[in-house]
This record gives structure tokens, sequence and C-alpha cells, in this order.
């Protein structure tokens, strides 16, 4: 294999990690996407997932890479002695992955879990913000 | 559901139900609902109890209207999603609504004994069933 097509393969290796839901989980049990609304404001890239079942402690996001991996984590204890007579909806733990620019300013990320609804909010770092350059 | 063999037609159309339940369960899709009504609700029984589960992320529990009439069971509210002005929109998947279902219930519920609980955007209600619905037990002599 010539040092080119090691190069290509490990693109496009990299490619596809980029990709959501490229890789598995090692916890089984099923995961499902949250729906997700992202916005961005003069100084911030805000992040809103529904993720309704999730508790505080249970919600984890990483920055890596410019990856942006959330995982929200469903505690199944009060479904234990209950037994399931119809159901509309399926219950499971939510994950999902965004790969973000490299201008976020990572130290200072901020997460907020109400009522089911998980708010992140992404500072741009001071150099990606917009200037205004007054003409004199 | 295939309890009998008897009638290919009856049998063909349970199939067909099933087929389209499942379809409109999207249960092989990412999310966890599709479509269907609105809000989304899962029964359990709990010690002969009904316990009635929906997913309502972000709404405050002030706009959540929860009736219970006869063995009808109705849900209202609304969610509003509000990110300012000065935004510009990257991906929106999360929707707005203002929502009203009302769900028959197989039985006789016991009104003072209803409680609901709204946490983690979870909206629980435990439906008793009323003494006077439940079977009773009768001994022969």
């Amino acid at each position: 294999m010539s040092a080119e097509t090691k190069e290509m393969i490990k693109q496009e290796n990299q490619d596809l990690q980029k990709q959501e839901h490229q890789e598995e989980k090692t916890i089984a049990g099923r995961y499902f996407m949250p729906q997700t609304d992202i916005v961005e404001t003069e100084n911030n890239l805000l992040v809103t997932m529904d993720m309704p079942g999730v508790k505080k402690e249970n919600v984890e996001v990483k920055l890596d890479n410019n990856v942006l991996e959330v995982e929200g984590k469903i505690d199944f204890s009060p479904y234990k002695d209950m037994t399931p007579v119809y159901s509309e909806y399926n219950v499971g733990h939510y994950t999902r992955r965004f790969s973000v620019s490299n201008t976020i300013d990572a130290e200072k990320i901020e997460a907020n879990l109400a009522e089911g609804v998980l708010t992140l909010t992404l500072p741009k770092a001071p150099e990606a913000q917009a200037r205004q350059i007054p003409v004199s | 559901m295939l309890r009998t063999w008897s009638n290919t037609m009856n049998t063909l159309l349970a199939l067909q139900n099933a087929v389209e339940h499942a379809r409109n369960a999207d249960y092989f899709g990412t999310s966890t609902t599709s479509k269907g009504g609105y809000p989304l609700i899962n029964f359990f029984e709990k010690d002969g109890n009904y316990v009635a589960v929906a997913e309502l992320p972000g709404i405050d529990k002030n706009n959540i209207k929860i009736e219970v009439k006869d063995n009808f069971l109705r849900l209202a509210g609304e969610r509003s999603i509000d990110y300012g002005k000065d935004i510009s929109r990257h991906r929106i998947e999360r929707e707005p609504y203002r929502f009203d279902r009302t769900v028959k219930l197989p039985f006789q519920v016991d009104r003072d004994q209803i409680k609901a609980e709204y946490n983690n955007g979870l909206l629980a209600i435990s439906l008793p069933r009323a003494e006077a619905d439940k079977p009773k037990q009768i001994t022969i002599n």
C-alpha cells in the first residue's frame, strides 16, 4: 500500500468518525437522536436538545477535536415495577454528535438542563467574533 | 394478535395492523417517536392501577392542563420556543406547539385520587381505578 493510499484511507476514516452515530456504544440499550436546534447569536452558539426523562447528573457533554458529543442517559428504575399496557413512544438513552468549527472557546461552554431540555452555550472565541471597524 | 387461523382474512388484517403500528411507532427510526397524536402517551399498570406517562419536554408546568371526566383523560397545553430576535438559525428541529388530546380510558377513574407529576420533561399521571369499577371476587358457598 502506497503512502498516498494510506493517507487517503486515514482521511476517509476521520471523515467517517466525524459523522453522527458513527461509533457504537459499549453500553447496551437503545440510543435515540435528540431533536436539536442550533442557533447563533452575536457571542454564542446555542445548542438546544429535547431529552425528556434525563436527569442532570446523567448528562455528559464533551468537546474533543472539534466534535461536540452529548450523551443523556435515562434512569430506568422507575419503570421496574410497572407493566407496560400500551405504548406510543420508545424510551432510551440519547446521544448526538456535531462537528463544530474551531472557533469555540471550549473552556467556557455552559450546560443547563431544565424540564427535559438541554441547553448548551458555546461561546465563540474572541478572534472569531465579528468586529466593527470604524471608518476614520 | 394472531389468535386464530380459522379466518385467513382476519389474520392478514391483523398482520397489516401490526405492520402499520410498527411503522407509525417508528421503532427502527432514530427518534423516540415520529407520527401520531401529541403528546405521545405510554400507559403502565402498577398494582392494579394505571399510570400514564407523556413526553413533554420544555413546557412550563403551569401551562399543562389535565382534565378527567368520566373515563376521558384530556391533556392540553402549549410549548413555546423563543430564541430572541438577533439570531441566525443553523438547524431547527424542535417545534413549538399547542396541543390538546383526549384519550378514552378503558376503566372508571377514582377522580379524587388522581395525581400528576412533571419531572425532567416527563408528565406522569397516576390514575387509580375506581373501587366500584374493580371486579368483585365471588366465593362459592
